[in-house]
């Protein structure tokens, strides 16, 4: 997929609805005349345009090189002498027709497209969907950080401070160690909550550590989070890429 | 009960146009021509009251859809884009079979020289188009044509109303009865 998109003549390619439709676009872009169209010349824009034609899938890939072979067919029988005046025997007639005929029908779809345009600016009844229903899919985050914020003091908050059993120093909690326990739980499983993470200290310094820690290391791509609404379970999850290359 | 209201009730509850014909069959007091005035009354109506919607004619009945003017209020409801637009090679393909209907699948595929397989099972699926029959020719293949459903997406009252560009040659025009095999 990445290869394809990268190579331009592929793209190019795909967006034409088939071989007709990339002959007329050669054709018509150049404003050339389609009752003496100059074969040897088209013929080498159409070779050239589908030279990547095997990323096409197979069907397509067979529509485009049998037009090639007619270009090629009618190149050959124009290089014979035996021409006459009369306008049959020009082995370019049948493609002509045929290429009038496609363009007639294509400027009948554009007309289609434009009143369907049209029509889908008036809605029937039933239009509005009853009520949106919750997305069950993973979502990517489409929070804004200070919801996130918000969201992780009140996880913090929500917190029973532990009974202190005896007077401590609160001992500093380093961005360093949760970034490690982070991709650590994020090597064990794939997904799991927030919540998670602080539950065994509690506190809201490790809340807010952990937060940070986890927007540090989705900056650098290492996790995704995820939050389905405001205030509801900020989820951990490894990043797409890595998921699927396992 | 006044006739335009019967049809405003009957309008307003259906999800897909009724003809004249199949409101008239709500009440015995009313016939098509009644149906027509009822119609004529409420648009007369609405249009007066600068309503958001109106009864618009199309795909062989009437219904009542929201004025353009609004599409831009209602496109953020907009829950399932996929029911929206047809891609390009099922307009062309669309676009064959309304005006050589009926039509086999061999010359949908001669005029757009690409296989039709895919585009014809969508176009299926969503109703655009039916079987209408088979042709005399070899192999007697099936004959397409568009749907009442085809009327409706495009908000067409009849096939008559089909832009009809004017560079559309002679050859375009719709072949009504006469079935054309194809080799």
């Amino acid at each position: 997929m990445l290869a394809q998109a990268a190579d331009p003549y592929v793209v190019e390619l795909e967006r034409f609805h088939g071989p007709l439709d990339l002959l007329l676009h050669l054709i018509r872009k150049q404003d050339l005349d389609i009752f003496d169209i100059p074969i040897a010349h088209i013929t080498a824009q159409f070779l050239q345009a589908i030279r990547q034609v095997d990323r096409l899938e197979l069907e397509r890939a067979g529509e485009f090189l049998e037009m090639a072979a007619v270009l090629v067919r009618i190149k050959a029988q124009l290089l014979f002498p035996r021409r006459t005046e009369e306008d049959e025997d020009d082995p370019r007639a049948d493609l002509v027709r045929r290429l009038l005929e496609y363009e007639h029908f294509r400027e009948a779809a554009r007309a289609l497209e434009r009143a369907e345009a049209e029509r889908l600016r008036r809605r029937a009844k039933g239009y509005v969907p009853p009520r949106p229903a919750p997305p069950q899919a993973a979502q990517p985050l489409e929070t804004e950080w200070a919801e996130l914020w918000t969201a992780a003091l009140r996880l913090a908050e929500r917190l029973a401070e532990p009974e202190p059993l005896h007077q401590v120093t609160t001992r500093a909690v380093r961005i360093e160690e949760k970034i490690e326990l982070v991709l650590q739980r994020l090597a064990e499983v794939a997904r799991y909550e927030f919540g998670s993470l602080v539950s065994p200290w509690g506190t809201r310094i490790h809340a807010v550590v952990s937060l940070l820690a986890c927007l540090e290391l989705a900056k650098r791509s290492h996790l995704a989070l995820e939050q389905q609404r405001p205030f509801t379970t900020l989820w951990i999850r490894r990043p797409l890429e890595l998921d699927d290359a396992a | 009960m006044r006739p335009s209201r019967i049809v405003e009730a009957l309008l307003h509850a259906s999800h897909a146009p009724l003809s004249a014909a199949e409101l008239a069959r709500a009440d015995a007091s009313l016939d098509e021509e009644v149906v027509e005035r009822a119609l004529a009354e409420l648009r007369a109506e609405y249009a007066r009251e600068e309503r958001a919607v109106e009864v618009v004619e199309i795909g062989g009945g009437y219904q009542l859809l929201t004025r353009p003017e609004f599409a831009p209020y209602l496109q953020r409801f907009d829950s399932v884009p996929q029911s929206a637009r047809l891609s390009g090679p099922a307009l062309e393909t669309l676009a064959i079979i309304a005006y050589r209907q009926p039509v086999g699948r061999a010359e949908v595929e001669e005029i757009r020289g690409v296989g039709a397989g895919g585009v014809l099972k969508t176009l299926l699926e969503r109703e655009l188009v039916e079987v209408v029959g088979r042709s005399e020719g070899l192999g007697r293949p099936l004959l397409y044509g568009t749907t009442r459903r085809f009327l409706e997406h495009f908000g067409f009252r009849s096939l008559d109303e089909l832009p009809r560009p004017d560079e559309l040659p002679v050859v375009l025009a719709r072949s009504g009865a006469e079935v054309t095999s194809h080799g």
